[in-house]
């Protein structure tokens, strides 16, 4: 990729405080939960950043969107530097980078309407709702699949991949550059998380903004990222194209994980594909 | 003939049925694998086996463990043999184990309930052999550490252990690997393959992961909505699936081995 990346994070450094370690005069015991990670993510681009429990996968992308700040390093976001801007500034930073969480359900309040959550975002960025709120709430429904007439109904009324189709279109409100999608599939169902795989590509073909895709499971990652990041212990130990990670791991720690995953035998595949092309 | 036969068995709560008259038969020492989603009844199936159905849940049905019908034993009799000859693993082993009692007195106390006379001391033995069993390092001194002292997959270890030391016939494993990272879930699949070979244990693995079927089953039922939608051995159902929604839920497990473009949608679904 060339030209200007959309997010540039460099040397990324997080350390938080282990509790019960402080004492009067002694300071806390510091963790390293993310030690010098970089990366570009290019527009119409995703980007997986994959690990096991305690990685820091997680943490580096709060870093990258500044829902926390960095211990040291930095993060610009379309060429400005992001890392150190103040909390009034941040809501130009919320309108271009967007966060999906694991949990739908729980990053939903459950007192609001469809049509109110979708569009906070917008409100709390102080902008105009274009052609209204109704009609815009509805507008998105659309597009992440659901019917535009839900606008009115609450979190409890939906599935838990409809939730998460919620939560999506409430990342699109605002039309953001970046998407960050933090385990967005990992708690659901395999035929509800093949549709909303499905979702994020088309919309990413759609709208052209840069993912980094945060997951645990090498399979999804082989289906939605065009890169792939590996991290252990807060570092990331391989990077590259994902086809050249998946297909030829150089790192001692890469194979060993992709040899982890269960797989089902290929001739079986095989044949079952063989089959399934006759049907 | 069968260790296991179960045959109509029905979960109801209330008016609502939850499991609607299933089937399947397991023999000695094999391995029977239950996929199916959230909401398919696989894990109201596996407590119904154990007798161990949340309150206003009914059971009917038959489930006849080596000549014996489950479903007609008093609770006192069932409680002799669930952890004893049937023995249980759970997705979240820390929730199962007591943080209060070091993991050896647990191991041991759950020994000792089914053996009756068996000295502390003789308990604490069969921890510590059945900890080793499990490649547990330096067994004889981490019986007594606590269940936090522990790692997840670790304290998977623990359970297992735990269902071992009774040298169980039957051991049926709940999504036991669901919460593990995938290099520590092939370590406990390895060691549920290892302790089977040794004991010639039977398994019923229930899991939503199809992928951990193939490689742990020799025969498996896949469910929807409470009922049994298609059984078959390992090979046939991954190979060749029978019913659409087999079909359709092979169609949508996402490959690590390729891309494979569009994941392919059920019919019907509701997201």
């Amino acid at each position: 990729m060339t030209g200007e990346p959309l997010l540039r994070a460099r040397d990324l450094v997080k350390q938080f405080p282990v509790a019960g370690t402080a004492g009067l005069l002694r300071p806390a015991r510091l963790f390293t939960a993310v030690d010098g990670v970089s990366f570009d993510l290019h527009a119409g681009q995703t980007l997986a950043l994959v690990g096991e429990s305690g990685s820091g996968k997680s943490t580096t992308a709060r870093l990258a969107a500044r829902l926390i700040d960095v211990t040291s390093g930095t993060v610009h976001l379309e060429g400005r530097d992001i890392t150190a801007l103040p909390e009034k500034d941040l809501g130009e930073v919320r309108s271009t980078i967007q966060v999906v969480f694991q949990d739908p359900f729980s990053s939903l309040n459950p007192r609001h309407t469809v049509e109110r959550i979708v569009t906070a975002p917008l409100i709390y960025q102080k902008r105009q709702i274009p052609g209204g709120s109704r009609a815009f709430a509805q507008a998105l429904l659309e597009r992440v699949g659901l019917d535009p007439d839900w606008v009115g109904r609450y979190p409890a009324q939906f599935s838990g991949g409809q939730a998460q189709r919620i939560g999506i279109a409430r990342a699109l409100a605002v039309g953001p550059r970046v998407l960050v999608c933090d385990e967005a599939v990992s708690a659901l169902d395999v035929s509800v998380q093949a549709q909303i795989i499905n979702l994020l590509r088309d919309l990413q073909r759609e709208e052209g903004f840069g993912c980094l895709f945060i997951a645990h499971d090498l399979a999804v990652v082989r289906q939605i990222a065009t890169s792939v990041a590996v991290m252990t212990a807060g570092k990331v130990v391989e990077a590259g194209e994902r086809d050249a990670v998946f297909g030829d791991p150089q790192h001692e720690y890469t194979r060993r994980l992709l040899a982890a995953v269960p797989r089902i035998r290929p001739e079986w595949e095989a044949a079952r594909r063989r089959k399934a092309a006759t049907r | 003939m069968s260790l296991l036969s179960v045959r109509d068995l029905t979960v109801t709560f209330g008016d609502t049925a939850v499991v609607g008259g299933i089937g399947f038969d397991l023999p000695k020492g094999g391995s029977l694998g239950i996929v199916g989603e959230s909401g398919s009844g696989k894990s109201m199936t596996s407590l119904a086996v154990m007798g161990l159905l949340p309150r206003g849940a009914a059971r009917g049905g038959s489930i006849v463990f080596d000549g014996t019908d489950l479903c007609a034993l008093t609770e006192r009799r069932m409680r002799a043999i669930r952890g004893d000859r049937i023995a249980m693993i759970f997705q979240d082993p820390l929730s199962s184990l007591n943080p209060y009692y070091t993991v050896g007195t647990q191991i041991a106390e759950a020994y000792r309930s089914h053996r009756s006379g068996v000295s502390r001391r003789a308990a604490r033995k069969v921890a510590v052999e059945a900890m080793e069993r499990v490649h547990i390092k330096e067994a004889g001194r981490r019986v007594d550490d606590y269940p936090h002292q522990f790692s997840g997959g670790m304290r998977q270890r623990v359970m297992i252990a735990m269902a071992l030391s009774t040298e169980p016939e039957l051991i049926i494993a709940d999504e036991p690997t669901t919460a593990l990272d995938v290099t520590v879930q092939a370590q406990i699949l390895d060691l549920l393959a290892e302790v089977r070979r040794d004991t010639g244990a039977a398994l019923i693995m229930i899991t939503h992961d199809l992928a951990v079927v193939s490689e742990v089953a020799d025969t498996v039922v896949v469910m929807r909505h409470g009922d049994v939608v298609e059984t078959g051995s390992t090979e046939q159902i991954f190979s060749d699936p029978q019913h659409p929604y087999t079909q359709a839920l092979l169609d949508a497990v996402p490959r690590i081995d390729d891309e494979i473009g569009d994941l392919r949608l059920l019919s019907g679904g509701e997201a």
